[in-house]
């Protein structure tokens, strides 16, 4: 490598080595670190030195077999990112089929339309689902459900365990999810050579058939990513959960993922016990970081990979 | 759009109304959300009588009014400031490295450079949570001593913070946007003597507007949506933090927490209504790498 090269890659490269390396190496570093401490209570001056072992993740495998509240987060995370994932990616599909169907205009206000959730503000998008799944009578699904006389009393949704609360976050979710699915598969339908689907039709095939037969199976590798890439997000994000646990809208127990408890344990109110929350944190990115590689192996990365042209 | 000169048209209109009974509850819940914002109670159970329009709730909201009662007041002009500073501060920095990172790693071959790239792609799938105890760690241990700077810190902390999170996509993102320019331009500049740095910043900056663009706005929606950093490093409160923190306080008004609900939900709307082709783009574009 000549010094001039060296020099400009340094200058390209170092505020992101810099970045990288201050928010993602060291944290995750003092992450592990902070597992093995006994820390609570962010008593820095306290504990920071007072190591432990393995303490805290013997504490979690202990809760993991006995502590109810914890069993509960256990299946809410594994309930969770199921039917999430499910909603994710056949709903996103469903939309990206639907839209490939219709009109350009319509179409593209429809695709707008589910982008909403995901780029409207999350205390706005969780606002608005409180008022919606409220569980008083001034809750929108109660008023229509009574006003149609499906129901007589309101229903109070989220404090109803543990399917009640499930549903509640599974759909505020899966709202938010489904727009990632949608675009991929969108941007994936529109490189199928339209020939394909002139010929069909030309033979009398049905939208149906036609969906089934030739679309679905050429978008193959992108359910693939989408699948994988969603599963990775559902199992390690939570701020759109946190408003809807903060506010009490759905059951504390039933409506918390691994990654909300947490970040919960970390910063909640009450006692917070980070070392506690650190171990779980470092078990749930050894899946993340084993999910990151399965992807890039779906993705078929090396692909992608094309040295840059013409470089000298 | 692709389908179109054999469609059958009976179908479309099917298609359109199910997803529009699909869409039903997203229309319903944020048109009753801006409704309640200009009603002097909420509307939220479709009933129109609870619907009595009135511009008071966005009065109150500029003068800081939060409650009908009592003289508790706050000012939102603040609070808007403060979220219209991490959101630019986020964009600023994850738009500058990445157009720094994103030109080297699509146009320079070095040793390194496929790890680099494999290095990002599983940092963005790394989870924020995990991260986010360490990131306070490391926030507490550089924790001004002097007073005065604790404000500044918190504002700087929490933007790079935040930016750190976009990074690895956005380099992605505005890689493949270097990608698109074709290699002769940059060789006539080469040729002529200029420097790489140069080059980048002469030729190819202004050649990928476009790019950079998609990239800020995202940026700046990432930042101004974010609840969980700035309530954890951000001393000062947000438009997140200060509908998070009135839910639940026992004097808020709410039609008057609707309308600044409503109004933390503008730019989303401007961008929308302004730059729906890019957020589109911008979405696929990273996607395909």
């Amino acid at each position: 490598m000549t010094k001039g090269k060296l020099r400009d890659l340094s200058f390209f490269l170092s505020p992101m080595v810099l970045m990288v390396f201050l928010f993602y190496l060291v944290p995750l570093v003092m992450t592990i670190y902070i597992s093995m401490t006994r820390m609570r209570n962010w008593n820095v001056e306290r504990y920071l030195t007072e190591f432990v072992g393995l303490y805290n993740y013997e504490r979690l495998f202990y809760m993991f077999q006995h502590d109810p509240t914890f069993k509960a987060v256990i299946m809410t995370t594994l309930v969770f990112v199921g039917i999430t994932l499910v909603i994710n990616v056949f709903g996103g599909l469903a939309l990206a089929l639907a839209t490939f169907f219709i009109n350009e205009r319509p179409a593209s206000s429809y695709r707008l339309l589910w982008l909403l959730p995901r780029m409207s503000p999350i205390a706005v998008y969780s606002l608005v689902w409180y008022y919606f799944f409220h569980g008083s009578e001034i809750g929108t699904l109660n008023s229509i459900l009574m006003s149609l006389g499906f129901i007589s009393q309101p229903i109070p949704w989220g404090q109803v365990t543990p399917w009640g609360a499930w549903s509640v976050i599974i759909f505020v979710n899966g709202l938010v999810g489904v727009s990632f699915g949608m675009i991929v598969f969108t941007s994936a339908l529109n490189q199928i050579p339209k020939e394909l689907v002139i010929a069909a039709r030309v033979d009398g095939a049905s939208s149906w058939q036609i969906s089934r037969r030739i679309l679905i199976p050429m978008i193959k590798w992108h359910l693939l990513y989408v699948l994988t890439w969603q599963f990775l997000s559902l199992l390690t994000t939570y701020p759109h959960l946190f408003l809807l646990v903060q506010w009490d809208l759905v059951n504390r127990d039933y409506g918390t993922t691994l990654a909300l408890y947490v970040f919960n344990t970390a910063f909640g109110r009450g006692e917070q016990d980070q070392g506690l929350a650190a171990a779980a944190a470092v078990i749930l990115s050894i899946i993340g970081i084993l999910g990151g590689f399965v992807t890039l192996k779906v993705l078929k990365f090396e692909r992608m990979m094309k040295k840059p042209r013409g470089d000298f | 759009m692709r389908d179109v000169e054999t469609r059958p048209k009976r179908y479309e209109r099917l298609i359109i109304l199910a997803l529009l009974l699909a869409s039903l509850p997203l229309i319903l819940g944020f048109s009753l959300l801006v409704l309640s914002s200009f009603s002097t109670e909420m509307v939220t159970n479709l009933d129109p009588n609870s619907f009595h329009p009135t511009l008071e709730n966005w009065i109150n909201l500029f003068q800081g009014k939060i409650a009908t009662t009592g003289g508790i007041r706050v000012n939102i002009w603040r609070i808007t400031l403060n979220t219209l500073i991490v959101a630019l501060g986020v964009a600023g920095v994850v738009t500058g490295i990445s157009a720094l990172a994103g030109y080297s790693l699509s146009r320079i071959d070095f040793r390194g450079r496929k790890t680099m790239m494999v290095l990002l792609l599983v940092l963005h799938a790394f989870p924020g949570v995990a991260l986010i105890v360490g990131v306070y760690l490391l926030y507490r241990l550089t924790f001004p001593q002097n007073y005065e700077v604790v404000g500044l810190y918190s504002f700087a902390y929490v933007i790079l913070a935040r930016a750190a999170l976009e990074i690895p996509m956005s380099i992605w993102l505005m890689k493949g946007f270097f990608d698109t320019i074709p290699w002769e331009f940059e060789w006539s500049g080469i040729i002529d003597g200029a420097s790489r740095i140069t080059v980048w910043r002469k030729i190819m900056l202004p050649l990928i507007k476009p790019g950079i663009l998609a990239v800020a706005l995202f940026a700046f929606l990432a930042g101004w949506q974010d609840i969980i950093y700035v309530r954890t490093f951000l001393v000062y409160p947000t438009l997140a933090t200060f509908i998070e923190a009135n839910i639940e306080a026992e004097y808020s008004h709410m039609p008057l927490i609707a309308a600044a609900g409503t109004f933390y939900l503008l730019p989303t709307i401007i961008f929308f209504i302004t730059a729906q082709q890019i957020l589109l783009q911008g979405y696929s574009g990273g996607i395909k790498g």
